[in-house]
């Protein structure tokens, strides 16, 4: 049987996602053994557009970027949303909460009438995603299951539940014992809880969990000690495309 | 000689020897062991199929014991990572399984009697590996009565050899479909429109019934509307069956394992549980 | 059982010979002011105070993630995993020592689950009397502020500088004695032990429930309906905390992953919890317990009777982890029974 042809893409992001399947080094090589990479501008030069997977990173932030993902959709037989931008839109949607006028002026100061750009969104937003590999950064050995299930014919599996899981499972001291912050309570699990096990406290940027529970999550996170602004800057970081954020 | 250490987690190797296509979506699947023994089964128990690197899924079996071949049944429909994997796979290739899990319906109880099987959807899958085993001992039981129920024509499965036991004789049956296109000729409605056509003697009747959630109370209503007592009744319930073994949780209906202390209950059994029927 | 007692100057001695064949666990003052135990070492201040471990001892007889089979994918051939250190639990509180004689009991009948089995055989458990009591245990009021057995030594310190120590089984013994002979106990240390035990129960009265926890079964009985679950459940987050730090849930899932060359395989499980949205959920989507007040009475129901009608006692051995592990507060067993309790009050 021939090799799947793989490739990569990029859109608004800053290519760390491609950068941590590269980190994989030798697993990289047994693992893209299996395939053909036909474009991976993070390890290899030149491109084709005969592919049978795309993984597809970064966000849709222009309009002519549709364009593209749309061509990139109609070429591929699966398509993966690799990492927080591609799959949630990520920290990009922090400019949806600033007037055009401001985010334009911001980052182009006078050319600003020589750029096309509007709100930032995820893949999803625009075409249909058949997988999410989502993280900022995506956990490496991730990836690296989820391609295997691909090669296996298996529809990829991510974690259905929160990140609490992974950090109990950890035996991590819970942020909110230590009167902090974290939105491990509403975020999609899968990083093994990399951040709070660091020390940090979750910034969501796997997305939220299916069926969260915002409401709820308002309450808890609205603690003597911490203003309401805060939260609404936590939930603005990576969740500024979904209901968390306000 | 194999020495490795004992653990219920450890599938053994069978391998398909026979694929059959049943409709769109489902697949009738027939595996040897490649220990050469029988499965050794009862009608109602189910097998964990492992498709290694994809997981591993728990089936009903549809084939009656069979004391002296290796070859087992499963039929399956295409719906998650399993079962797809499954529906790829080519005579010849081999899966590991586990088991026969689960408890049984209870044959010895219905010698002599009469019984009435309800399959609505996939419950004939199971069902018929009890039916099958009756027939082999037709003497052995009374009248016998198959009642199947499947939401559109097109969804059907065994539709020959149910029309075949139609013909036989031995088994009267009665079918419906919820929603008919313009080749179905038959019954119209959901399966408990089926039980007023049948003229049963309930002092006499056991029924054994598989279907989707829904389906079970309404038809234990009509069952009890008959006279038929609720230790008559038995049914094989679905859950999320993951390791077999009563541990993991999953399957769990109140403090019931649906793993170990089902599939299959008696209604009486299960009666007073909130989360069973 | 003989009764011995021992002195903290032969701690150093027992702990260092202890840990030349076994993991040695103690307990002792996390960086963020909480109490676990953690692996020992020399000069690790041990925190013979700790009012309980913040992680439960599950994790060392059922770890969060454990290899079940490999298997390769061409023969379909499987092979077991077993993996059973030898580990030394040095400071058990009696409640967790009922959790791990509940997670026998549960896991090694029936088809005995071999990897727990092994595990088990190779972890001798020391328990260790406590000497205060957690803002949110209630251990006393449920039974579980003593365990019979399940125990190779139980430690009480009876002084400043000294313990008596209760062997349990022989192995413990033989531990002990590892250092030279051993001193049996004067009826005056025994007496000391009796007394350290009547003042942490003093102690623990402060929170507990307000009937005989032998009445749990059945006030669930009548509690089916009660319109708590739904109060509560509410503000469930659906985030199985209470599930994963909960000593006796034991629930788990079962996944897989093909290694690199695609050729074989590794089958492991990994702790799972009742109350995540997707936990009775099968192919095709149904979900068993759609809601979640649903599973927020399903947990309560396997704690204070599924369990109880299975081995006679509950399945919540009044730890409190739950109670602190809850963002939401909604986890806590002691207010949900006493609160059902006072719903039924007028039926008693």
């Amino acid at each position: 049987m021939a090799k799947p042809k793989i490739a990569f893409f990029d859109f608004a992001g800053c290519e760390g996602d491609q950068l941590q399947i590269a980190n994989l080094e030798e697993r990289l090589l047994d693992i893209l053994g299996h395939v053909e990479v036909v474009s991976f501008r993070e390890v290899a030069t030149g491109h084709s557009d005969d592919y049978d997977v795309a993984f597809v990173e970064g966000s849709i932030t222009r309009p002519e970027d549709e364009i593209r993902l749309k061509e990139i959709r109609k070429n591929a037989k699966v398509l993966v949303a690799l990492g927080a931008c591609a799959a949630i839109g990520g920290i990009n949607c922090l400019k949806n909460f600033l007037a055009e006028n401001v985010y334009r002026e911001e980052v182009y100061g006078g050319q600003a009438r020589w750029f096309s750009t509007y709100a930032a969104r995820p893949l999803k937003s625009v075409v249909k995603v058949d997988a999410e590999i989502p993280g900022c950064p995506i956990d490496p050995t991730e990836f690296a299951r989820i391609t295997k299930e691909l090669l296996l014919g298996r529809s990829p599996w991510i974690p259905d539940f929160p990140v609490c899981v992974e950090c109990k499972q950890a035996g991590n001291v819970c942020r909110y014992e230590m009167g902090r912050m974290c939105l491990g309570i509403i975020t999609r699990a899968g990083c093994k809880a990399a951040c709070v096990s660091q020390g940090a406290h979750c910034w969501g940027c796997r997305g939220l969990v299916p069926g969260a529970n915002l409401d709820a999550a308002r309450i808890v996170m609205d603690r003597p000690g911490t203003s309401r602004k805060a939260i609404q800057d936590l939930l603005r970081f990576f969740l500024g495309d979904t209901g968390a954020a306000l | 000689m194999n020495t490795k250490p004992f653990s219920p987690y450890v599938p053994r190797p069978v391998t398909l020897v026979e694929k059959t296509k049943l409709s769109d979506f489902v697949t009738r699947f027939t595996f040897e062991q490649d220990n050469g023994r029988p499965l050794a089964h009862k009608p109602g128990q189910f097998v964990n199929v492992s498709m290694y690197g994809i997981g591993e899924a728990p089936f009903s079996i549809s084939s009656p014991p069979r004391r002296t071949q290796n070859t087992f049944e499963i039929a399956v429909r295409k719906i998650g990572a399993v079962t797809s994997a499954l529906h790829e796979l080519k005579p010849g290739a081999k899966v590991g399984i586990r088991g026969p899990y689960g408890s049984s319906f209870p044959v010895m109880k219905f010698v002599g009697k009469d019984i009435l099987i309800v399959a609505g959807g996939l419950g004939y899958i199971p069902l018929r590996s009890l039916l099958f085993y009756q027939l082999r001992h037709r003497d052995e039981f009374n009248r016998m009565v198959l009642m199947v129920g499947t939401r559109e024509p097109k969804e059907r499965i065994f539709v020959d050899e149910i029309a075949d036991l139609a013909k036989s004789g031995d088994v009267e049956v009665l079918e419906t479909v919820d929603m008919p296109d313009e080749t179905w000729k038959g019954n119209v409605g959901v399966i408990t429109t089926l039980l007023p056509k049948a003229e049963l003697d309930p002092a006499n009747t056991y029924v054994a019934m598989v279907g989707p959630p829904i389906m079970y109370r309404f038809v234990i209503a009509e069952c009890r509307k008959k006279g038929i007592a609720s230790d008559q009744i038995f049914v094989s319930l679905e859950r999320k069956m993951k390791c077999g073994l009563g541990k993991c949780g999953h399957c769990q209906i109140n403090e019931l394992n649906a793993c170990i202390d089902g599939p299959v209950f008696c209604y009486t059994d299960i009666e007073a549980y909130q989360e069973a029927i | 059982m003989t009764t011995y007692t021992v002195y903290k100057e032969q701690l150093p001695g027992l702990f260092e010979k202890w840990s030349e064949s076994y993991a040695l666990y103690v307990p002792a003052k996390l960086r963020e002011g909480f109490y676990d135990l953690v692996p020992w070492k020399r000069d690790l201040e041990i925190a013979w105070d700790f009012d309980v471990a913040y992680n439960s001892p599950k994790r060392f007889l059922f770890p969060p993630r454990e290899a079940l089979i490999t298997f390769n994918r061409k023969t379909c051939e499987a092979e077991p995993v077993f993996e059973a250190p030898p580990q030394i639990l040095f400071g058990v509180h009696p409640y967790d020592v009922k959790a791990i004689n509940q997670l026998d009991q549960l896991l090694e009948t029936g088809s005995p689950d071999q990897n727990y089995v092994r595990r088990r055989a190779a972890t001798v458990v020391m328990g260790y009397e406590p000497l205060t009591v957690s803002p949110t245990a209630f251990w006393a009021s449920v039974g579980a502020a003593s365990a019979a057995h399940g125990y190779d030594l139980y430690w009480t310190k009876i002084g400043p500088a000294a313990f008596t120590v209760e062997v349990g089984s022989a192995r413990g013994e033989e531990l002990l004695s590892m250092c030279g002979p051993l001193v049996p106990s004067t009826a005056g240390d025994k007496e000391g032990a009796r007394r350290a035990k009547a003042r942490v129960l003093f102690k623990a009265r402060h929170n507990g429930l307000r009937y005989n926890w032998e009445e749990t079964p059945r006030l669930l009985s009548k509690s089916w309906d009660s319109p708590l679950w739904r109060r509560y459940s509410q503000m469930c987050l659906a985030c199985g905390s209470c599930n994963l730090v909960c000593p006796t849930c034991y629930c788990f899932d079962i996944r897989e992953e093909a290694d690199d060359q695609l050729e074989e395989g590794v089958r492991y499980r990994e702790w799972d919890g009742c109350m995540l949205e997707s936990f009775a959920k099968v192919a095709g989507n149904h979900n068993f317990r759609p809601k979640a007040q649903d599973r927020y009475r399903h947990r309560y129901f396997r704690k204070g009777k599924y369990i109880y009608d299975k081995i006679g006692e509950l399945g919540c051995v009044g730890c409190g982890r739950c109670v602190r592990a809850c963002t939401a507060g909604i986890a806590n067993p002691l207010k949900v029974f006493n609160e059902l309790w006072e719903e039924t009050a007028h039926e008693h």
